[in-house]
């Protein structure tokens, strides 16, 4: 029997020569869970986009139920009975769940929108597939797990066969990824194909019947899950032997390098992102903030960093308070911080890799003296970061937007790991890059405690924030409500039902954790 | 051009070719469409297009007005480069014409006009009231949100008519003339060519090219402004100033502005102030600053190519049957073609404002979630 959905020898390249895809072959079988695994920039998205229709293909084909077809744009393939689900949801906040899933083929009652019938409906395919969503809930109201599932029952709704979950598990809480697993199971169970895009290797072991690994465009080969392990998985990935692990020196971490004492931070109407938030950082230790995003760690973070005002208490660095300080005088103090999103905040990408790499030392007297620039000594410095960082780039003066997303990331990490600094924030620092500049920015920044360095770090990757972090505190809507030191049996879940607001820690247990 | 510096691309010749080839490009279709236009409307076409093309090199006196033009063009152009290259969309070149000539023609008009230091004082009051208005601008976006397109733009009214005002009540030379008397030599640009227009204007505007390139590329808050300019959010989490970067840049192109009115009034060509003396020409920066890619160094080629171009079109004006009006359309014509190869890249670029960058990795944010 031919498969359900076959891509084959699918080439793809973009206006201006980047090759996307290049003799891509997928095989996908009915009521299978189909997982497509690859380092970022390994085609995955481009092949989704192809059967989707977004894209069209240079070359090969595609075939659905054995049969040749092509899709001019993504109404073709929903019409085949295709569906896909986007990392970045397109839904009206303000309209109701099932305003959201019929909109566009509403049923009617003349030429009247029947209301009764889409929330019937509706309610009917959340049950059925074990969704859990409520017709009737604005969708703005909804948790991003539930949004999630809206997008699900859009594609269901238009009777989708093939479901493509695009990075599904990125924006999740543990919690909340298991029960998007029980929903996919109940999908497959009843008949549903999916192909799940993932680049968290347990989760796929977890779901999927079967895994294509993609590489540089290209697919190194399809196998059965039960048939590998996680470190063949991810060999096969990139291409060699990689170890998932962290390498941690024993540090002496008695000294406190940094504390907040009862932040308040406010948003601009007058609400609390964080309400009475004491921390400590003590040199040689990573501590982590655990939390879905939007639980105030990363507004904790640019309060430190001076980019937003505290409405009260006190942050002290080295024993003095800098909550009245600005960003460059305490960068002067030892203050080193990886943003969350380099393009929009870590780099000048149409300015030079030297011009990035001094921008925070422009009161050092080494690179800027009486006012001129010291073009000498700044290229020189470029150099030596470049080398010592391996940044893959032509030379000094080549500008930043021509780099991978992986060489600006290290760029970033250049500038700020440029002097030993006392302390670093470092907030989603693997976000968007391969598993090879992973490793690389995972042992910069243990180095960089290994060294000394007091780091606080936050990231949406739970599995990152456990391999790194000496102690865990757990955010949930602005307060730390559980700490942890660090230590092999602490679970995912375990954290998940604090990130969650489902339990809180006791005092005692809290206290001992946060030193 | 060597203002791509130490620090710029590493291909810089190619880029130069590049950019180089584009403009010529512009150029000739610009020529094309003028020429088609020219055909549409003239008796005698090809003389009237020969006008365009030919006339302002025939005579050292229209070479005179061509170099005048340029000059005042290179300086627009380098005040309109700097508010760009930091990103700021100041349209106020006008109004601090306007309000550096009234500050001059107050200095050379008074018995300080009549010393030795008549010329210098006179640049230097022009250059301090032109940065005021540059200022005020930018304190308004710092201070208060203010839009800097529409604050400039009506502080150019504003400088316009108060210009036109104290022509007609106070610097007039009799009742019923719309000129001030004519300033005392010590208080002109001495000329460089005789009969002709060219005066120490043309040192000057040199001059200020050398300076423009030298506070944009070889000095801190240069590199400051550049980094404003390519994404301000991360200036301020470098530790960069962005507001007091943005309104210093606005500040010292208005000095620029400001020179500018000096050059007009001061210079040979006026040697007085009169009543909308500047003819639109302060506008014109905008577009010498975006073929020139806001970079100092090319700004005085291009406002020469231009000012050829603009000179042609007002010689063909006067000695042909090619109406004034058609001048207009010509002149638009061309700005709009010239500009539009590049401001397509241009405004994106300017309206990507607050640091959201355009996509050039594949790595997407995850936050994502309807907001």
């Amino acid at each position: 029997m031919a498969a359900l959905l076959e891509a084959i020898g699918i080439g793809k390249t973009y206006p201006g020569g980047v090759v996307a895809n290049d003799g891509v072959d997928l095989v996908v079988e009915a009521g299978q869970v189909h997982a497509v695994v690859g380092e970022n920039g390994a085609g995955k998205s481009t092949l989704m986009k192809i059967l989707f229709g977004i894209e069209q293909p240079n070359a090969g084909e595609l075939r659905l139920d054995g049969k040749p077809v092509a899709f001019a744009n993504p109404r073709e393939a929903i019409e085949a009975g295709i569906g896909m689900v986007f990392q970045h949801f397109s839904l009206v906040p303000s309209f109701a769940v099932y305003e959201n899933v019929v909109m566009g083929s509403e049923p009617r009652a003349g030429i009247r929108f029947d209301r009764q019938k889409a929330i019937a409906e509706v309610r009917a395919l959340s049950e059925k597939f074990r969704l859990g969503v409520d017709p009737l809930q604005p969708v703005r109201n909804l948790p991003v797990g539930q949004q999630q599932r809206v997008e699900i029952l859009k594609s269901l709704y238009r009777n989708a066969r093939v479901l493509i979950l695009d990075e599904p598990t990125a924006v999740l809480a543990p919690q909340e990824v298991q029960e998007l697993f029980v929903a996919i199971r109940s999908l497959v169970e009843q008949g549903r194909t999916v192909i799940f895009i993932a680049h968290k290797l347990p989760e796929v072991l977890e779901i999927s019947d079967a895994i294509t690994v993609m590489r540089q465009g290209k697919t190194v080969g399809q196998v059965k899950t039960s048939d590998v392990t996680e470190q063949q998985l991810a060999a096969m990935m990139v291409g060699r032997e990689v170890t998932l692990r962290v390498d941690r020196a024993a540090t002496d971490q008695s000294q406190l390098v940094a504390s907040c004492r009862g932040v308040r931070v406010v948003n601009a109407r007058g609400a609390d992102i964080l309400s009475d938030l004491s921390l400590n950082v003590h040199a040689g230790e990573i501590v982590g903030l655990v939390g879905v995003e939007g639980n105030g760690q990363s507004e904790l973070l640019e309060a430190i960093s001076g980019l937003r005002p505290i409405a009260a208490g006190s942050i002290t660095i080295a024993n003095e308070n800098v909550a009245a300080m600005s960003v460059i005088e305490r960068r002067e103090r030892g203050l080193a911080s990886i943003p969350p999103d380099r393009l929009s905040d870590g780099l000048a990408t149409g300015a030079s890799v030297a011009e990035n790499i001094v921008a925070t030392r422009l009161t050092d007297r080494r690179f800027v003296r009486r006012g001129m620039l010291d073009l000498k000594a700044i290229k020189a410095e470029a150099v030596r970061l470049i080398e010592k960082f391996s940044i893959r780039v032509g030379g000094p003066s080549q500008a930043v937007e021509t780099l991978s997303g992986g060489n600006m990331q290290k760029v970033v990490v250049a500038r700020e790991l440029a002097e030993q600094p006392r302390l670093l924030l470092v907030n989603q620092p693997t976000r968007g890059v391969d598993l090879g500049a992973t490793q690389f920015i995972w042992r910069t920044i243990t180095d960089a405690r290994d060294a000394g360095c007091a780091v606080l770090l936050s990231s949406a990757d739970l599995s990152e924030l456990m391999a790194l972090s000496d102690r865990l505190i757990v955010f949930y809507r602005g307060r730390v409500v559980a700490a942890f030191i660090n230590h092999p049996d602490l679970s995912p879940e375990t954290l998940g039902t604090y990130m969650l607001g489902l339990s809180t820690q006791s005092a005692e247990d809290m206290k001992a954790a946060l030193k | 051009m060597s203002s791509f510096a130490a620090l710029g691309r590493p291909s810089r010749f190619a880029a130069l070719r590049r950019e180089t080839f584009r403009a010529l490009f512009a150029a000739g279709i610009a020529l094309i469409v003028a020429f088609v236009v020219v055909l549409l409307t003239s008796k005698a076409p090809l003389e009237a297009f020969e006008v365009l093309l030919t006339a302002p090199i025939a005579k050292i006196r229209t070479i005179g007005y061509w170099i005048d033009d340029a000059v005042k063009l290179t300086i627009t152009g380098l005040a309109f480069s700097l508010v760009f290259q930091a990103r700021q969309f100041s349209m106020g070149v006008q109004g601090q014409v306007y309000v550096g000539a009234l500050a001059a023609s107050y200095v050379a008009l008074s018995p300080l006009g009549a010393t030795p230091f008549g010329l210098i004082l006179g640049v230097l009051a022009a250059m301090l009231a032109g940065g005021i208005w540059g200022f005020i601008p930018g304190y308004a976006k710092a201070r208060f949100g203010a839009n800097e397109i529409v604050s400039s733009l009506m502080l150019n009214y504003i400088a316009i008519e108060l210009a036109n005002y104290l022509v007609r009540v106070q610097l007039r030379v009799r009742a019923g003339v719309l000129t001030s008397p004519d300033f005392p030599p010590t208080a002109v640009f001495a000329p460089l060519i005789e009969r002709t227009r060219i005066d120490l204007g043309l040192i000057v505007a040199l001059v200020a090219v050398g300076v423009v390139w030298f506070l944009l590329y070889r000095t801190s808050w240069g590199l400051k402004l550049r980094l404003v300019g390519h994404n301000a959010r991360f200036a301020e989490y470098a530790g960069i100033r962005s507001t007091a970067v943005m309104v210093s840049a606005m500040t010292v192109a208005g000095m620029l502005g400001g020179l500018l009115g000096s050059i007009f009034v001061q210079g040979q060509t006026y040697g007085k102030i009169t009543v909308l003396f500047e003819g639109g020409l302060a506008f014109e920066g905008i577009l010498v600053a975006i073929v020139a890619r806001s970079k100092p160094l090319a700004v005085p080629f291009v406002a020469l190519a231009y000012g050829y171009l603009r000179q042609g079109a007002q010689l063909m004006n006067v000695r042909t049957d090619v109406p004034a009006e058609v001048i207009g359309v010509v002149t638009a014509i061309i700005i709009l073609l010239v500009s539009s190869s590049y401001s397509v890249d241009f405004f994106k670029r300017l309206f990507r404002r607050n640091g959201e960058p355009t996509p050039v990795s594949n790595a997407k944010p995850v936050e994502g979630a309807a907001k």
